[in-house]
């Protein structure tokens, strides 16, 4: 509820500056690009639409013949008054090939301030304008809540409501404990201020470069600040397999760079922490246990619909069932993501040492 | 003469404060140099793989990030204050024994080495690297903490090894160290602010990564308590060379000392 609650504010807040001199802060939006996303063109198209005084665009895609290179040629054409450029090119810094495509982008940005934002992400047109307006000199990046929309499939609606709840709400109780917590989706910062850690080719290291980043930004002794407005990821569809493969490698990726705030993970869900406190109550005071078990799932539910709302998930009529489902494979999920320390990456099976890294040898091709 | 610490920890390890709040807080006080040495445990032991998981050392994931902060920071050191920043880590081997446990300072060294291998090949090690190799707070630092034995049980071998000896470690002075022979410097193994009142080494030399190098190894240098309080108050040091055989024969009556106490 306290998470819930700190949640709904955090989303209700307006940026603090938004009559910041907007034209005084110049941004380049690198997109990384690898296939067609489900509505890529319409995601693509909303960066076309941004209103903001000074920016530009830098596509990037390690091969010229990759189908996204045409969605990008087709909206340049269709917006020449908008400045944007398609970068080609891949440079082997470590194992992130998302980090790997954007680096040429990176070094050819004309501008200082530099807005990671991945494929799937479509924005409001004042999208930058609320993030910049975050900005003063104790902040070292802006990152953004992630919104799940348009999901298909029983893998889709699951993402759906993972992001929408667990998600969203972990990531601003994490924000608030005092530890830096980035989502790659969005990112803002500034280059010079990157170089001081060696720019994003030293991300390239880690698989999430996004973590990495934020905690290279607290190590500055700068601040990560989560945008006011979520930003909407364009799930489509996905099946069941894929989301649980997407949420082990992110597991098990979190539990390497984090292994003791991964410990308290089953308790930060509904079923576990429910028949823990039944139990609890029922032993001290004699409290029936399906009754305060029914009452705490209730309660729970609840708080989630607030959070849904007000990320605007869509509501079907199957959405209860889904949250439920949700909530009984969280711990199955934990148990197989805390029974390994490996990773299913670009074919390979790969062991993920402390910190997120890759180790040196794969365990199997 | 420039004032020097050669012992400190940021929050890549058990520090509370950042690196460039290491530099601002030493560079704004008009110090010559300072090396930052965070924590880089073994990793087979017990307290290691704790150490590991509480992120309390540096880690092969963390170290990249530790190395490029420490380069641009020594380039904004020296820019904004004429300070040297030195790289370095603390080789940290902790057992429940005091007498197996050893920290050894690598001072001017920007490759991980495991500190899983006996002490003399630690030392080898950062040595190779064209680093220094110092003993840490080798005999009881008078506090209520893990105490580090294991350097000074050995020191007649490893004397040819280490390049010097923490005679000074916070605001402790080492009797044992001072009466011994073995070439030295003080520093103040900081982790938090308040432990800027220390004990710290002060060098004639010029401001460059070889000449303090080169002055600790000849032991042209001496030792200073730093009172954070009264920065500016006149201070005594001793000098290097009055300890050893001359501090046995007047012990505990330089000035610098009583004004210490």
């Amino acid at each position: 509820m306290v998470g819930t609650r700190l949640s709904l504010k955090h989303f209700k807040t307006p940026p603090p500056h938004l009559d910041a001199p907007f034209a005084l802060y110049p941004v380049s939006i690198l997109k990384p690009l690898k296939g067609t996303d489900e509505g890529l063109e319409e995601n693509l198209k909303s960066f076309f639409k941004l209103n903001y005084p000074d920016f530009e665009i830098l596509f990037s895609v390690a091969d010229e013949r990759d189908p996204a290179a045409s969605v990008v040629k087709k909206l340049m054409r269709h917006y020449p008054r908008v400045c944007a450029r398609l970068i080609v090119g891949y440079v082997d810094a470590g194992p992130n090939p998302k980090v790997n495509n954007m680096i040429k982008s990176y070094d050819q940005a004309k501008h200082d301030w530099i807005l990671i934002s991945d494929s799937n992400v479509r924005v409001e047109k004042n999208y930058v304008k609320r993030l910049v307006a975050h900005l003063d000199p104790s902040v070292g990046m802006v990152t953004a809540a992630v919104a799940g929309r348009n999901s298909e499939g029983l893998g889709g609606a699951l993402e759906s409501v993972y992001l929408n709840t667990f998600y969203a709400r972990g990531m601003i109780i994490t924000d608030r404990l005092g530890h830096p917590c980035v989502i790659g989706k969005s990112m803002l910062f500034r280059r010079s201020v990157a170089a001081r850690f060696g720019g994003i080719q030293t991300l390239a290291r880690y698989l999430a470069e996004d973590y990495m980043a934020g905690q290279a930004m607290g190590k500055l002794g700068l601040r990560v600040v989560i945008a006011s407005d979520p930003v909407v990821q364009i799930i489509g569809k996905y099946k069941f397999k894929e989301f649980w493969s997407r949420h082990i490698r992110w597991g098990r990726i979190r539990k390497t760079q984090a292994p003791i705030p991964f410990l308290y993970e089953p308790f930060t869900n509904a079923i576990v922490s429910g028949v823990l406190g039944a139990f609890g109550l029922h032993q001290l005071f004699g409290f029936p246990v399906h009754s305060v078990l029914l009452v705490h799932l209730s309660v729970w539910a609840f708080c989630d619909i607030l959070l849904m709302k007000k990320l605007k998930t869509e509501v079907g009529f199957f959405l209860p069932l889904y949250w439920f489902m949700r909530e009984l494979l969280a711990l199955p999920l934990w148990i197989h993501i805390a029974s390994g320390n490996t990773v299913s990456w670009r074919g390979s099976r790969l062991r993920l040492e402390t910190g997120g890294i890759l180790a040196a040898t794969p365990v199997t091709r | 003469m420039f004032l020097a610490d050669l012992h400190m920890h940021s929050t890549f390890s058990d520090g509370k404060l950042t690196i460039p709040e290491l530099v601002d807080i030493y560079g704004s006080r008009g110090f010559g140099a300072i090396a930052i040495t965070d924590h880089l445990c073994e990793s087979g032991s017990f307290l290691g793989k704790a150490a590991k998981y509480l992120q309390h050392t540096l880690t092969p994931a963390s170290f990249p990030l530790y190395r490029e902060i420490l380069k641009s920071e020594a380039q904004r050191a020296w820019d904004q204050y004429r300070l040297v920043l030195i790289p370095g880590f603390e080789l940290t081997k902790n057992s429940i024994s005091n007498h197996r446990s050893a920290h050894i300072l690598g001072l001017g060294v920007s490759n991980p080495i495991a500190a899983d291998g006996d002490v003399v090949e630690l030392a080898r090690a950062i040595r190779g690297q064209g680093g220094l190799a110092i003993a840490a707070h080798p005999v009881s630092t008078q506090k209520v903490e893990k105490q580090t034995f294991h350097l000074w049980d050995r020191r007649r071998e490893l004397a040819q090894e280490l390049d010097a000896w923490e005679v000074a470690s916070g605001p402790y002075f080492f009797d044992e160290v001072a009466e011994s022979n073995l070439p030295k410097v003080a520093s103040s193994d900081l982790h938090v602010r308040k432990q800027l009142t220390s004990w710290k080494t002060v060098f004639h030399c010029e401001r460059k990564l070889e000449a303090i190098f080169q002055a600790i190894r000849k032991q042209e240098l001496g030792f200073q308590f730093y009172d954070e309080v009264n920065p500016n108050e006149h201070r005594d040091w001793i000098h290097a060379s009055s300890l050893g055989d001359q501090y046995l024969r007047n012990r505990g009556g330089h000035p610098a000392l009583a004004q210490a106490l």
